[in-house]
């Protein structure tokens, strides 16, 4: 007699054991479970929603495709934030292949105007509900150049260390620590601007 | 400051720094005003992003995204299950199936010699078909000389 599995209340251990087992509706449950995480962070890297949802789409079917290597070692849900954060560097770097030495991509190494900035005194929290703080975060962001967004993504939001963030974008460390330096004087100065022009 | 120090304290914010170098910096934000702000920058920086990413929902009904998933996974496994065979396999066609031809031609050369009684055949320039498209055999029997020689080609 086969035994009857409520997918909705098993663990993501249990169903991911399913799944490994061929359990396609144990994999279903586990795409609606975390879907949105996945999508937001190739959203976050993409900042394109057709693109996001494509790539998120495509991680889910490497993730099927690999589960059998899923030896637990991290959570299964950072597993497949691991495989779309793959997913979307190998599409930015197709986007960069296609692009020539621009003077963004030379700020990006040299900081541009964030080497002339004066130290940012204001605290962008101070005052904000966590939504509004929230959504002018997401703004700041979008105004970053590829290189300096996907560097604080992988660092901030994904906690990787800079070796692991070198190795990820296939730069040098050194690179990544001047990327992430830039990336955070512009956010400062982004998010003091956007705080600045909200006084009376 | 040069780049290189900014660099450090930042290291050192994120917890990058050996425990000697660590030291250092931390005399320097102690001692100088303008690192110590460009520390605090990066620290408030740091710390307001960290714990504020924007949650996003996937713009796309459950059904919708999951159909197209499953639509690709099955695509995929149909494509695997209609592969050719596999490598080994491949690799004994190569290989395998003319040693084979080869092993049950030597036997056929030979075997008239094992029987008992039975008179020696002579044959020379034979010619054994081959189900191998590009190799062909000949075989020469010199009965003068006990010998027989076999000559594969694969022109």
């Amino acid at each position: 007699m086969s035994k009857k599995i409520d997918y909705a209340s098993a663990s993501d251990e249990m169903l991911v054991r399913g799944s490994q087992k061929g359990d396609m509706l144990a994999f279903e449950e586990l795409v609606v479970r975390h879907r949105d995480k996945l999508y937001a962070r190739a959203f976050s890297m993409m900042r394109n929603e057709d693109e996001a949802v494509d790539l998120s789409q495509e991680a889910w079917v490497k993730g099927w495709q690999r589960l059998k290597q899923f030896q637990g070692e991290a959570s299964f849900v950072t597993w497949m934030t691991r495989i779309v954060i793959n997913l979307c560097l190998d599409q930015l770097r197709k986007h960069k292949r296609l692009r020539t030495d621009s003077i963004e991509q030379m700020d990006d190494e040299s900081g541009g105007v964030e080497r002339q900035m004066p130290v940012v005194t204001i605290n962008p929290s101070e005052g904000l509900e966590r939504s509004e703080l929230r959504a002018r975060i997401d703004r700041a962001l979008k105004q970053l150049t590829y290189a300096h967004r996907t560097v604080l993504v992988l660092h901030e939001f994904e906690g990787l260390e800079y070796k692991e963030v070198a190795k990820r974008m296939g730069c040098s460390i050194g690179t990544v620590m001047s990327r992430l330096f830039y990336a955070r004087r512009r956010m400062a100065g982004l998010l003091a601007g956007l705080k600045e022009e909200l006084k009376p | 400051m040069n780049h290189e120090t900014e660099l450090r304290l930042q290291a050192w914010l994120d917890g990058e720094l050996p425990s000697v170098e660590a030291r250092e910096v931390a005399a320097l934000v102690e001692r100088d005003p303008a690192a110590r702000a460009l520390w605090e920058e990066l620290r408030i920086t740091k710390g307001v992003l960290k714990a504020n990413e924007l949650e996003r929902e996937l713009p796309a009904t459950r059904e919708f995204y999951w159909s197209q998933i499953e639509r690709q996974i099955r695509q995929l496994e149909a494509a695997e299950a209609a592969v050719p065979p596999p490598r080994w396999f491949s690799a004994w066609l190569k290989y395998g199936a003319p040693a084979a031809i080869l092993t049950a031609l030597a036997v056929m050369v030979t075997a008239p010699n094992l029987r008992l009684g039975a008179p020696a055949s002579v044959t020379s320039h034979a010619e054994v078909d081959s189900p191998l498209d590009d190799i062909s055999f000949f075989t020469f029997r010199s009965e003068a000389e006990g010998m027989t020689v076999l000559w594969v080609s694969n022109q």
